[in-house]
């Protein structure tokens, strides 16, 4: 189980204050969230993500004055964990290839990519099936409007009508919500 | 070495921290490398010798309140640049403020005196020379902040490397003022600016290599 951003804080205010338990559990805590944070941006080997993580434990106590309890843990940790990768791919002269480039934007986009996308499926679901498939196929996948129009079986002016409609009733939809 | 052991080991020495141990850390660096400075100033320059009589005038608390305002603000953006996560750092353009209000006071000089006389106001005695005193006093203190750096965790290096730079070079310029008996407005906006300049310039240049961590 994750350990919520207040625990974090908490534990290190509790270290910051020279408590050795808080410091050692926040340590402890921090270890799966930045495997995951390193795993998600990196194709190195596992060595190399423990080595990270382990880099990055040390900066955060040995640089734990750097931290200003007003301000949130996360944003905090995370900016340490990003500087450390950088440097390690720095140190390695390597520069990405451009499928890891994708990989790491894919990464660093992911949670609001994916609740954008939540939130139009669930706006499209409320049109009727030809303007949604019409919106989903030239505004969400990419396809022409002539592509469009063959795998719907229908012509393409007619899809332009429903991309148009569909668009315009979603738009006061999202007005009405608000 | 595994993971548990590192995080055992690391617990083992957790001293309380200061909530203002920032600026404690920055503060020295820059005392430390201020006073080699201010050495400097005294036994190789030497304190100009009207000292006394010219912190009657205004022209020595102009310089001041200008070199010392830019220490200030550069102090302040490297107090932020300590942080990983630093916020904005747009006000840094207030910096601007004093030089524009040191640029209308030279307007307002050279509206007191013959026209042929501007040249000499603005070169003064030692425009050859002043720029390149506040670079190298700027040193002692770069060198100061580079070891207050040490400990923190600068992201922005090379932004971190200019505003230590910036802070090295105006508190280096501050002190530099006990010395240099120039009194024109334009001439400290030209040269002592430019020796400030370069050593933020400088900073930016070598802060990337030297602050890593």
């Amino acid at each position: 189980m994750r350990a919520s951003e207040d625990q974090l804080r908490n534990w290190m205010i509790g270290g910051l204050n020279g408590n050795a338990g808080d410091h050692s559990a926040l340590l402890g805590a921090l270890v799966p969230m930045l495997q995951a944070f390193y795993r998600r941006r990196m194709r190195d080997s596992a060595e190399d993500v423990e080595d990270l993580v382990q880099e990055t434990l040390i900066a955060v106590h040995t640089r734990r004055a750097t931290y200003d309890t007003e301000r949130p843990f996360g944003v905090w940790l995370f900016a340490i964990a990003r500087y450390k990768m950088i440097d390690h791919f720095r140190r390695r002269r390597q520069t990405c290839q451009i499928e890891d480039v994708e990989h790491i934007l894919i990464a660093e986009g992911f949670e609001d990519a994916s609740i954008a996308r939540m939130d139009v499926e669930r706006l499209l679901d409320t049109l009727p099936a030809k303007q949604a498939d019409a919106i989903r196929d030239t505004r969400l996948d990419g396809l022409s409007i002539a592509e469009a129009a063959d795998s719907a079986g229908i012509g393409e002016s007619d899809v332009k009508v429903s991309v148009h409609r569909g668009l315009k009733a979603l738009a006061a939809r999202v007005r009405g919500e608000r | 070495m595994d993971t548990e052991t590192l995080i055992r080991s690391l617990a083992a020495d957790v001293k309380p921290v200061s909530r203002h141990a920032i600026g404690l850390r920055i503060g020295i660096g820059m005392v430390a490398g201020g006073l080699i400075s201010l050495v400097l100033v005294g036994r190789v320059l030497g304190f100009r010798p009207d000292l006394d009589l010219a912190m009657h005038g205004y022209s020595f608390w102009m310089k001041w309140a200008y070199t010392a305002s830019l220490a200030v603000g550069a102090v302040a953006a490297s107090l932020r640049l300590a942080r990983p996560d630093t916020p904005r750092l747009r006000w840094l353009w207030l910096l601007v403020i004093p030089m524009v209000l040191v640029a209308i006071i030279g307007v307002f000089e050279m509206k007191q005196v013959p026209a042929s006389d501007w040249l000499a106001m603005w070169l003064g005695r030692s425009w050859r020379v002043c720029t390149w005193l506040v670079l190298l006093l700027s040193m002692p203190i770069f060198i100061g902040l580079l070891w207050s750096y040490r400990k923190l965790a600068p992201t922005r290096l090379r932004a971190a490397g200019a505003a230590a730079g910036l802070a090295a070079g105006a508190f280096a310029a501050t002190l530099y003022c006990l010395h240099c008996p120039e009194v024109s407005a334009i001439f400290v906006l030209t040269w002592y600016t430019l020796g400030i300049g370069l050593a933020a310039a400088f900073g930016a240049l070598v802060g990337p290599r030297l602050m890593r961590w």
